[in-house]
């Protein structure tokens, strides 16, 4: 029996949270009637005055009563190291750890024992953080978000900084960011593209692209604190460039341009990579994008890394992270609390099958 | 099919000064998925009738305090941040406000995560009758 474990992530539920459909309550009482037994959250997105209510006993008294009702364990906190908070500089290194102490500290009141910190953060205010995040208990996990990839010089880079034989460094981590394991890109982002006026024949030379990139292998992007630059080189080491002028010479419109460089956000990687790192993988968001009535994700390789995640004997959680509604709001509403339900049992049967 | 809403569907109306009408307001939501420190806010860009209102006609109102988008940078507290799904007010100076009757409005929500490569810029578009 797999001790694979099934969350959701509150990001999950943004547009009916924007709607005013659903509080934060309502997002955990959804979150447990879709079968997860964890919850991950976005302070920042639905603690109003953040972080402040964090530190109230009021607060956290509701906190943990509705966990308590719902039945549920906080996996993960997703924080948002808003280092360019001034327009006018960077936020100084010992700013930014004291930026990252404050969400260990609301991770870890919270009960959360992981925080998310993103592709951008700097490896010194990691670095810097990581005694304290052993004194709250609290890991620090480092999101490994497409276009970025494990087994690159990009997560290396960390790993040659952040390892030791120094106890602190048990409280670095990696989560895997499922969208890294697109076998194709998903059928709302060719569609939002369609109803922009972008045309087949586009469409099939971008999808064929992607294709061949799957079949070939990405080409890996490089650590760098300029992830403007880094991105672009990324993009043109696979084949963007090419891609580009082949568009321009056809008379591409710019829908078709559209859907060419949306396709670069979405990356294949092996699930071997899983396997690789599994002593620093902490958590895993389960991102998907559609998932069909037939509980088939539309672009995510959920068996393959379920099956992956099983040979290693991960014992972490797989958190629902819906992403889908981007490309249809400005449509239609979306149907966030019905996508979180299938993809909930997309995850269950890949885990329990 | 219609997609989610931006704006306030009654937010829309004139403001006064001392008796005069001195411009215009209007309620809308954050096109971004997390609340955010004023100080992000790179730009709102209002364009009323195809007429684009100087930024410095431009403020910005939450929790009961209004900001111009000058003061908006240095803007960080917890007390002020634009609540994920809730309106903001914006108060847009115009002499003599809005004529009754039909108007287009035309707004660049424009903000800069910092660990977004590019700022976000949304164009949030309405019709609407003062």
């Amino acid at each position: 029996m797999s001790e694979i474990k099934r969350s959701v992530s509150l990001y999950s539920y943004q547009d009916s949270y924007y709607d005013g459909k659903l509080d934060l309550e309502g997002c955990l009482r959804e979150t447990a009637k879709a079968g997860a037994s964890g919850v991950e959250l976005l302070a920042e997105t639905m603690i109003k005055q953040f972080p402040n209510p964090i530190y109230t006993e009021e607060f956290q008294a509701q906190w943990n009563g509705w966990l308590q009702k719902y039945k549920l364990t906080p996996t993960c906190y997703d924080a948002f190291l808003e280092n360019r908070i001034y327009d006018n500089r960077m936020l100084s290194l010992g700013e930014q750890i004291e930026m990252m102490q404050r969400d260990l500290k609301c991770a870890s009141i919270l009960g959360f024992s992981c925080i998310r910190t993103l592709v951008s953060t700097p490896i010194d205010v990691i670095e810097g953080s990581l005694e304290y995040a052993e004194k709250v208990g609290v890991k620090i996990g480092l999101e490994v978000h497409a276009p970025f990839s494990l087994n690159s010089t990009w997560a290396q880079g960390y790993l040659d900084r952040l390892s030791g034989n120094d106890s602190k460094f048990n409280y670095f981590a990696f989560i895997p960011d499922m969208g890294i394991f697109c076998k194709n890109i998903p059928d709302v982002v060719a569609d939002k593209w369609r109803r922009a006026g972008a045309k087949e024949e586009f469409i099939k030379i971008v999808d064929d692209a992607y294709a061949s990139r799957v079949a070939n292998g990405f080409t890996k992007i490089e650590y760098s604190l300029n992830l403007g630059q880094a991105n672009m080189n990324y993009r043109n080491a696979n084949g963007l460039g090419d891609l580009t002028e082949k568009f321009k010479s056809m008379g591409a419109s710019p829908a078709d341009f559209g859907y060419l460089n949306a396709s670069y956000t979405y990356s294949w990687s092996d699930p071997q990579d899983l396997i690789d790192n599994i002593d620093r993988i902490c958590h895993t968001h389960a991102k998907c994008y559609n998932t069909h009535e037939d509980y088939v994700e539309t672009a995510v390789a959920i068996p393959e890394v379920v099956a992956a995640y099983k040979k290693c004997g991960y014992d972490g959680y797989l958190s629902t992270e819906y992403e889908g509604g981007e490309c249809l709001r400005d449509h239609e509403i979306v149907d966030d609390i019905e996508q979180v339900r299938r993809h909930q049992e997309a995850m269950r049967r890949a885990i329990e099958g | 099919m219609a997609g989610r809403q931006i704006y306030n569907p009654d937010g829309f109306k004139n403001v006064e000064k001392d008796g005069k009408v001195c411009g215009f307001q209007f309620q809308f939501k954050l096109q971004y998925y997390r609340g955010i420190t004023l100080s992000i806010i790179r730009d709102i860009k209002v364009v009323i009738d195809g007429e684009e209102l100087p930024r410095e006609a431009v403020s910005i109102t939450v929790n009961g305090e209004t900001f111009t988008l000058e003061e908006c940078r240095t803007v960080v507290s917890p007390l002020y941040r634009w609540e994920f799904g809730e309106f903001a007010t914006v108060t847009a100076a115009k002499e003599g406000g809005l004529a009754k009757g039909p108007h287009h409005i035309c707004v660049l929500q424009h903000i800069a995560p910092s660990y977004m490569p590019f700022p976000i810029q949304s164009t949030c578009e309405a019709d609407f009758e003062i």
